[in-house]
């Protein structure tokens, strides 16, 4: 009896053996297939990204580094940075994604990043960058940028001219709120 | 049924004047401050009169800024009661110290050494206060109180210098620069006590006694462990365990990030129950804060909690018969390919395999995918019908069972005793599961077996965990049946900071209690973070264990307790 039940088990990697398992992966030739959820390689859309710098506040390893990058809107991100990050250092946990306010930044489903020196695998905003503008269109925004620019400077202008009527006014009721804080400091 | 409010008007009546501040949170838990003279009579009170029979850890909190050090004493009871009760000792911040529980229960051993090594509380009346996690070198800074200013630079080559000692070695050492003496890195006076080699060789009797080391790199552990058994022939007299090896110190770490990052450390702690820690740390945060969670981002969190469990009991169950490998097959890879489909199931929702980072404060990252459903219609079955499998096969290998029945026998008063938690304790027959006595999320509303053993050999702790694979399974179904739609985030924006406060909250780990107890102080970081992992206790019952068995059976106890040493040292 005993002696049965022990050829019954050895007969079951037999017939494990026996179905077909795919058991490797031919990595890299063929590719495993991610799901859409998968956190990978960052995705930058770069006609959107504000440069907050909001995602390299939260990174834990502070491996994202705000850089200067020429295809981007500067309409919206003036100083026109951009994310880099360094994939030495980045744990893929996600935060950045989800703290970025115009939601930019993306994992995606590209996993593969190695090179052959540590400064290969920190990857700016060239890389990254999946939407980006031409260098014509940046010109036509950066011309629009600073036609803004000069309108509203004309309106400054403009406004400081009127204003030397209550100029007067203003500065007396500025004066008075001086006075009266270290008033009020004093009493608390 | 005994609730907090009973437990604090008890202590007051035996003990007037023990209490010197108190505050009901819930039935389920008591914050009590007591006099650090009574301690001891308090404790006894609780075990002796009101079923407090499981000690389940104590946490050290340094209040720098009310210049006192406080010892907090986690009790508990193994199922007559629900009520946890925190106990707070205070110790002046000057030669801090308090009494040690160590007479009362034998598994505060670990828990005080740890407190004493990283605050410098010294535990009156304690047996062995020994290192535990920190190395010897490091003994004397107390790197946990909150100022501490740093370990000096070691790391470098060019500061070693060499002494020849008389027996003609050459040793190196490394002076502390004047600089390093005046930023007050530098340790002035270290305690005295033997060191962890002396200790083994002092229990030496005879000649015909030596000590074997597996560890702490051995095809035994699963993580870096050091466990020396002392040997007189086949057999074993003591054991004698070592750990700290990947000593990480999260529970700093988390005290210097914000509340948010602190969710990606929980991950790292121990990578195969990632899932459960970020629960743990999350419904801390959010007790203190007060957020309600959707429900359906509840049952969502139901879900992938259960998945995770069941491949961290496959992987656990796998690396236990590589371990003893008297099987003639290779079951390991069999439970790895079924365990790989658990996780493309878990990396379809949170987009990671392992270290998931998935819950958040009030809800979950992502929703559950539109073909979820589907997907586990086909691999649940699956897993199902191959667990069942692997049941019927231990339970008719004959080799199997020879080598595992009647090893390692935890009887059910030991296993209350020393304070194990999870499959290995209620393989011993104690039906004690977090999901039942600390109810969380929507388990309270799900129909589920505590899964139990009858003797608490390692046949039965690895049965025990194979079953649970088919309760989990049930779990998810029912889950799936119910999960409402609607929303997986909470309405309102999450603030940056939380409100001061503190909470412990305890969930189950695939291998036991595991619980965080969380000191807000109304920053953006938490001030202290405290974790009772559930390995950390299993892993102090290990030399017991281990006296009077075969080396032969050493790997078969130790496999079967499923080890993660990561998260015993965080």
């Amino acid at each position: 009896m005993l002696k049965r039940k022990m050829i019954k088990n050895f007969g079951w990697p037999l017939k494990t053996a026996m179905r077909e398992i795919e058991v490797t992966r031919l990595y890299p030739e063929v590719m495993m297939e991610l799901p859409e959820n998968e956190r990978g390689i960052h995705e930058l859309d770069a006609t959107t990204c504000i440069g907050c710098a909001s995602c390299a506040r939260v990174c834990p390893n502070s491996c994202i580094e705000m850089v200067h990058f020429k295809y981007g809107n500067p309409l919206k991100n003036k100083k026109m940075q951009f994310p880099q990050v360094d994939y030495g250092r980045c744990m893929f946990c996600g935060l950045c994604v989800d703290e970025c306010p115009v939601e930019c930044l993306k994992m995606g489903k590209k996993v593969t990043m190695a090179g052959w020196e540590r400064k290969d695998i920190i990857k700016g905003p060239d890389f990254l960058a999946t939407k980006r503008f031409s260098a014509k269109e940046v010109a036509d925004l950066e011309a629009e940028a600073k036609r803004i620019a000069a309108e509203k400077a004309a309106a400054k202008k403009a406004a400081a001219k009127e204003k030397p009527a209550k100029e007067g006014n203003a500065a007396g009721s500025a004066k008075k709120k001086v006075d009266a804080k270290p008033a009020e400091g004093g009493a608390a | 049924m005994t609730n907090a409010s009973e437990v604090l008007s008890s202590i007051q009546s035996a003990f007037p004047g023990a209490v010197l501040d108190s505050r009901v949170e819930s039935d389920r838990r008591l914050w009590a401050t007591i006099d650090s003279k009574k301690i001891l009579d308090v404790c006894k009170h609780l075990t002796n009169k009101l079923n407090f029979d499981h000690y389940s850890g104590s946490a050290g909190v340094d209040w720098i800024a009310r210049n006192e050090m406080e010892v907090v004493e986690i009790m508990a009871s193994h199922g007559a009661h629900k009520v946890v009760a925190m106990l707070k000792v205070k110790t002046p911040r000057e030669n801090p110290s308090v009494k040690s529980l160590t007479g009362l229960y034998w598994n505060a051993n670990w828990y005080e050494r740890e407190i004493w090594e990283m605050f410098g509380i010294n535990f009156e009346g304690h047996p062995e206060l020994y290192p535990l996690l920190l190395s010897d070198q490091l003994i004397g800074s107390w790197p946990w109180r909150k100022d501490f200013k740093g370990y000096p630079d070691l790391t470098t080559g060019e500061r070693a210098v060499a002494i020849t000692t008389p027996e003609g070695y050459t040793e190196y050492r490394f002076p502390p620069t004047p600089a390093e003496v005046e930023a007050g890195t530098v340790v002035a006076e270290r305690p005295k006590y033997p060191t962890f080699r002396e200790r083994e060789e002092r229990e030496i009797k005879s000649d015909s006694e030596m000590i074997m080391h597996l560890g702490p790199q051995h095809a035994m552990v699963p993580g870096p462990f050091l466990l020396d058994v002392l040997v007189e022939g086949e057999r074993v007299k003591k054991g004698f365990l070592d750990v700290g090896y990947i000593h990480k110190g999260i529970e700093k770490i988390m005290e210097n990030r914000t509340w948010l990052q602190g969710i990606v450390y929980t991950d790292r702690m121990c990578y195969v129950a990632s899932l459960s820690n970020n629960e743990c740390y999350c419904g801390a945060v959010e007790k203190i804060l007060g957020l309600e969670v959707p429900e359906r981002a509840q049952y969502i969190r139901v879900i992938l909690e259960e998945l995770s469990r069941i491949q961290s009991h496959l992987i656990g169950t796998g690396e236990f018969l590589t371990l003893v490998a008297g099987v003639g097959y290779a079951p390991w890879q069999y439970m790895i390919i079924d365990r790989e489909r658990i996780i493309s199931l878990i990396e379809s929702v949170t987009g990671a395999r392992l270290t998931h980072t998935f819950v958040r404060f009030g809800g979950v990252r992502n929703d559950l995918p539109d073909d979820f459903a589907e997907k586990c219609k086909t691999t649940l079955p699956y897993i199902k019908s191959r667990v069942n499998e692997f049941i019927e096969l231990f339970a008719q290998d004959a080799i199997y069972q020879k080598r595992m029945e009647n090893v390692g026998v935890l009887s059910a008063e030991d296993a209350k005793r020393v304070g194990i938690a999870g499959p290995a304790l209620r393989a011993s027959g104690v039906a004690y599961d977090m999901r039942v006595e600390d109810p969380i999320l929507v388990y309270p509303d799900l129909d589920f077996k505590v899964i139990v053993g009858t003797k608490g050999d390692c046949a039965d702790r690895v049965d025990c965990r194979l079953r649970e694979i088919l309760e989990s399974i049930h779990i998810i179904e029912q889950c799936l049946d119910r999960i409402p739609a609607g929303p997986i985030k909470p309405e309102a924006k999450i603030p940056k900071k939380v409100p001061a406060g503190e909470a412990y909250y305890r969930v189950e780990d695939p291998r036991g209690e595991m619980g965080m107890y969380v000191i807000s102080d109304g920053g953006d970081k938490p001030y202290r973070v405290k974790v009772r992992g559930p390995f950390y206790a299993t892993l102090q019952t290990l030399p017991p264990l281990l006296e009077g068995v075969y080396i032969a059976d050493v790997v078969a106890i130790a496999g079967s307790m499923d080890g993660c040493p990561s998260e015993a040292d965080r």
